[in-house]
């Protein structure tokens, strides 16, 4: 089983919570939309991806697992 | 290798021509476009088919499907559940592309023989063709009318500009909404519904009529059969050329008259700029997208084309998804300071940074487009970092809409 964080582009605002709370995995660009890691999340970070998926305002962030 | 020239003088919407025995074109000499005595007459009856004949044949000819993305048919079929639609999607939203347009005025009753081979073997509900312009709609309904087999085939037009044309887009306003990329990537074979380019569904017509040994007489062994290009821009026979796959660029080149190029574009607006290699063999695999082939000579400042389009794929963001929206105008704004002198850098940054950041494949493609511009153009830009420009004007070779 394999974690991955996606962003619907058509839903992002660019808000930057996501950046702000996994900021190992989560950069922002110059118009402040998020660059993700392009691994895997790691199971250890696994609270931390939920709780940004939770809290992003756009509801635009999601942990696709397969 | 034999140019056999279709009458230009009969084609209503630019020429159209061929290198060998067309299939797809055949008969446009003779009657222009072909009503469904005309259609018979040169293509025979459509011969009945089902699933398992129907993607048998399809693996046996390796076809791809050709509005761009050369997703292998077969498979696509295969996905399809029993009592889908099946969706021609006849958009063409690439401006430079006519092939589809082309199939669809003059030869539509091609088209709804493959569309209705495919209904029949995923006994679909439905056969909807999309198409983006009255013409075309026009061809298709009078085609219908002369036809006992097309019940369940209507024609929407649907509207919207570069990224309408994107599958899930012609779904979405088939649905009624909004001709934009959803966000979320769903499938369409997984709601049921077949979406294929207008020329694919033309070879499934011809392929169902040659059946797969006589179909591999022509092209290459991994891409078999012939493939519609439009070509355009310095080149003194325009239009839509039928070709067998695998033919060297050079031959396509000096058949429709191209002088000397400068830099060639393959594959539309989301392809690739290329320095003329004439021994390039034109395949899917090396990136012929819809087939488009657009030349450049060397009266215009082909800096200053590269820029225009740029700007033009800018302002065709459906302006969903941030890196599009404000990345695009960013390396649109880039190109055009090269032409001025700057230095690629930039661009060549924000190139990357839209890179497979949206929805649909838009920023991807405008990306390609750019990187593969600036590279093969790099003496152009030392030219214009030395000298201000080229001295040229930009011709619009590469056609953008107004």
């Amino acid at each position: 089983m394999q974690s991955n964080l996606e962003i619907d582009w058509t839903r992002c605002d660019g808000h930057g919570l996501c950046a702000e709370l996994l900021p190992a995995r989560i950069a922002r660009d110059e118009w402040g939309f998020p660059l993700l890691a392009p691994s895997a999340v790691p199971d250890d970070e696994l609270i931390d991806a939920r709780r940004a998926v939770a809290l992003c305002p756009a509801l635009a962030l999601r942990l696709e697992t397969r | 290798m034999t140019a056999a020239t279709l009458d230009p003088s009969t084609a209503p919407s630019g020429s159209t021509w061929a290198i060998g025995t067309p299939r797809l074109l055949a008969g446009l000499d003779r009657y222009g476009s072909l009503d469904h005595t005309a259609h018979i007459a040169t293509h025979g009856p459509l011969p009945p088919t089902d699933r398992a004949r129907l993607t048998a044949l399809l693996d046996a000819i390796a076809l791809v499907g050709r509005g761009g993305a050369g997703f292998p048919f077969a498979t696509k079929v295969r996905a399809t559940p029993d009592h889908g639609t099946v969706i021609v999607n006849g958009s063409e939203s690439e401006p430079a592309s006519l092939k589809d347009r082309t199939l669809l005025r003059r030869t539509p009753h091609l088209v709804l023989d493959g569309a209705i081979a495919v209904a029949a073997a995923t006994r679909a509900k439905r056969v909807t063709v999309a198409v983006h312009d009255d013409a075309a709609a026009a061809a298709v309904r009078r085609a219908i009318s002369e036809r006992r087999d097309c019940r369940r085939v209507r024609v929407e037009l649907v509207g919207g500009g570069f990224v309408a044309g994107e599958a899930r887009a012609v779904r979405r306003a088939l649905d009624g909404g909004w001709a934009v990329p959803p966000g979320r990537r769903v499938h369409l074979t997984q709601r049921g519904t077949l979406l294929s380019n207008v020329e694919t569904f033309a070879q499934v017509a011809v392929a169902l009529r040659l059946g797969p040994h006589r179909f591999r007489d022509t092209g290459t062994h991994a891409e078999p059969g012939t493939t519609l290009l439009t070509v355009g821009g310095a080149v003194a026979h325009s239009g839509v050329v039928e070709v067998p796959l695998g033919t060297p660029l050079g031959i396509v080149l000096s058949a429709a008259g191209a002088g000397i190029p400068q830099a060639v574009v393959i594959g539309g607006y989301h392809g690739t700029w290329l320095a003329p290699q004439l021994n390039a063999q034109l395949s899917h695999a090396a990136g012929l997208g819809a087939g488009v082939i657009s030349v450049l000579d060397g009266s215009t400042c082909a800096l200053g084309e590269l820029a225009r389009v740029t700007a033009w794929l800018a302002a065709q963001s459906a302006q969903q998804c941030g890196p599009c929206r404000f990345g695009l105008p960013a390396l649109a704004r880039d190109v055009a300071a090269i032409v001025r002198g700057a230095n690629p850098t930039a661009a060549l940054h924000h190139a990357r940074a839209v890179d497979g950041r949206g929805a649909c494949h838009h920023p991807d493609g405008a990306a390609r487009f750019v990187t593969s511009g600036l590279h093969v153009l790099r003496t152009e830009i030392e030219r214009h970092q030395a000298h201000g420009g080229c001295g040229r004007p930009t011709l619009g070779q590469l056609a953008v809409p107004a």
